[in-house]
């Protein structure tokens, strides 16, 4: 074990230089104080700090395979970055990886494609995955519960979004009501005034103004069987049309309710005391009536 | 046999001596079975070149308490890479370098990556030419596996990857010897028995920030035949990423396999150690600053005392 012999004191060669390296930490502790945790860098580089190009590429020469290899045996694929990527930002650092990436699998495909071999997988070539069908199902699962989520959302905002908008129509209507009342209302008085500045004199042919309908306003002219003309509640009433009888019958009822009750103790309602005694309202009706008749 | 074969090896150049003489026909070189016997030297050199065989071998294996994602992790490169063995978790101690040297060539490995996790938080990945180096230690970080379902894509397992790096890494003797590290070890030899004859996965090697950035994406060509694509559907070519994705920050490249002299060492480089003893120094700072400015604040007050207010009771009766 030639290897073992050269070994150096690997073990923890940062913990090592700890105790020096605090002191100057000491006093750049306060520019260093924004940074990100994860990417802590020393501002400068450390002096110290060993650099033996030519071992570098002695072992380089050690290691690497021979010049003449073909390709295929690397499929190594150089990409030439544009400009320099800022590491904060990760949108930007992503799509440079992935221009790399789309950008070498061109160069890689093309080169393969001159070999003529077949180096795409074709439709019915099945074989073990990297990641099991469990998995895949899982990512799938995630991807299908993401869409769902974006388009409940989306649905919920249109639902907002529609109600917004009815509720704005609904005003408008009801600002038209409004509107459309003050105005009839309006000309129903200058009709009314011009009814009286001409003194009440034309009854129904100067009719001077007309509804929006175009018509003058008019009576319906529908007409219910068995209902008479002044009879307000459309024929439902039983005493239609004969009110006298209607009114004695209703004030006969209401007497006879105050004398006799109606629900409630009865007992002491029904006894006579002073007042009815002297009360002789109901006495001899019929002569009132005759006396009328007479006069 | 060998003895026999000198004998007559030295027979027959004492006849071709004596024959010298008589005729100047040039030697035809005696023949075997599969070939000539004896091959003039240059050719022999010639004839090595072109059969280079890539055998590489790629031990892969962790330190003991290592933390599950890291251990992920390492499952994920062993799944990336079939021409890889996985062997049990190693001590990490001092000695750990001797041990793995020695695991290596019990494995007849060429390669190893070997992940080590410290204080259950940070994690250093060596990788190592084997049996004589070099070797680099990297510290890992923003590390996520593929189990993360956010990484939708999925490729052959064991199809050959195409290695994309950027042009960076030609800058430096260190970023040179990098890059052929990693085709070495990353890149699964030609024709190797668990290979797949398709690509259908690409791997990106960027240096930005002095990191060494790797992603793994998923191929997706709208193709009908599997030797031939049109150009259109190159234009088309999309890339799902697979996973995982990691970012290595080059700490010290040795000269010797896990150990011997240092070739490089990242002189900007703080160890996460130093970052955490930073961050409590500051906290302490807080402190001690606190009471300094209140002793400071004491020393005025005391140097210059207040005047007597002359109206401190003028509305006192």
């Amino acid at each position: 074990m030639g290897v073992a012999d050269r070994e150096v004191d690997f073990s923890d060669e940062d913990e090592l230089p700890q105790g020096k390296m605090n002191e100057d930490y000491g006093s750049e502790s306060e520019s260093e104080s924004d940074q990100e945790d994860g990417h802590v860098k020393l501002l400068e580089p450390s002096k110290n700090s060993v650099y033996n190009t030519d071992g570098l590429l002695d072992k380089l020469a050690d290691i690497s395979w021979p010049q003449n290899l073909a390709w295929t045996d690397k499929l190594s694929v150089v990409f030439e970055q544009a400009q320099e990527v800022d590491v904060n930002d990760d949108l930007a650092r992503e799509l440079a990886f992935y221009t790399q990436a789309l950008e070498g699998t061109r160069q890689a495909f093309e080169e393969l494609q001159k070999m003529g071999v077949p180096f795409l997988r074709p439709s019915n070539y099945y074989a073990e995955m990297v990641k099991s069908d469990s998995h895949m199902e899982k990512v799938k699962g995630r991807l299908l519960a993401e869409k769902k989520n974006i388009e409940e959302a989306e649905e919920r905002k249109k639902a907002r979004d529609a109600k917004k908008l009815a509720k704005e129509v609904q005003a408008q209507k009801q600002k038209e009501r409004a509107k459309q009342k003050k105005e009839d209302i309006e000309s129903v008085k200058k009709w009314r005034k011009q009814r009286q500045k001409s003194g009440f004199s034309g009854k129904g042919d100067d009719f001077p103004l007309d509804f929006e309908d175009g018509k003058a306003f008019e009576r319906s002219s529908k007409k219910r069987p068995g209902v008479s003309p002044g009879d307000r509640s459309g024929g439902k009433s039983r005493f239609g049309g004969k009110k006298g009888m209607e009114n004695r019958m209703k004030k006969k009822r209401e007497f006879r309710d105050s004398k006799f009750g109606s629900g409630g103790k009865k007992g002491m309602k029904k006894q006579n005391t002073a007042a009815t005694i002297n009360d002789i309202r109901d006495f001899n009706k019929s002569d009132s009536g005759t006396k009328k008749r007479k006069r | 046999m060998g003895g026999k074969k000198r004998k007559q090896r030295e027979a027959e150049k004492t006849e071709a001596e004596a024959k010298n003489g008589e005729d100047a026909a040039p030697e035809r070189p005696k023949r075997t079975l599969l070939g000539w016997k004896e091959k003039p030297q240059e050719e022999e050199e010639n004839a090595v070149s072109p059969i280079f065989r890539n055998k590489e071998k790629v031990l892969v294996t962790c330190s003991r308490r290592i933390n599950f994602r890291y251990r992920h992790l390492m499952l994920n490169v062993v799944s990336l890479l079939p021409h890889c063995k996985k062997d049990n978790k190693v001590e990490s101690k001092e000695t750990k370098g001797a041990c793995l040297n020695e695991l290596v060539e019990l494995r007849n490995c060429s390669s190893c990556l070997f992940f080590e996790c410290r204080k259950h938080k940070d994690l250093y990945l060596w990788m190592s030419k084997c049996p004589n180096g070099p070797s680099v230690k990297f510290l890992v970080n923003a590390v996520h596996t593929m189990e993360e379902l956010k990484l939708t894509g999925n490729h052959l397992k064991g199809s050959r990857p195409i290695l994309t790096f950027s042009s960076n890494f030609d800058n430096n003797a260190h970023w040179k010897l990098l890059k052929e590290m990693i085709i070495q070890i990353f890149g699964t030899p030609k024709g190797h028995q668990k290979s797949k004859p398709y690509h259908d996965h690409v791997f990106v090697f960027s240096i930005v920030d002095d990191h060494i950035w790797f992603r793994n994406y998923q191929v997706s060509v709208p193709h009908t035949e599997s030797d031939k694509v049109s150009r259109g559907s190159l234009e088309k070519m999309t890339l799902i990423e697979v996973g995982p994705r990691f970012c290595l920050n080059p700490i010290k490249i040795f000269g010797g396999s896990f150990g011997g002299p240092t070739l490089y060492e990242n002189p900007f480089y703080v160890s996460p150690n130093q970052i955490r003893s930073l961050e409590k120094k500051k906290k302490v700072n807080t402190f001690v600053k606190k009471v300094k400015a209140r002793t400071k604040r004491r020393m005025h007050e005391l140097s210059n005392p207040l005047e007597p207010d002359e109206f401190a009771d003028m509305w006192r009766d």
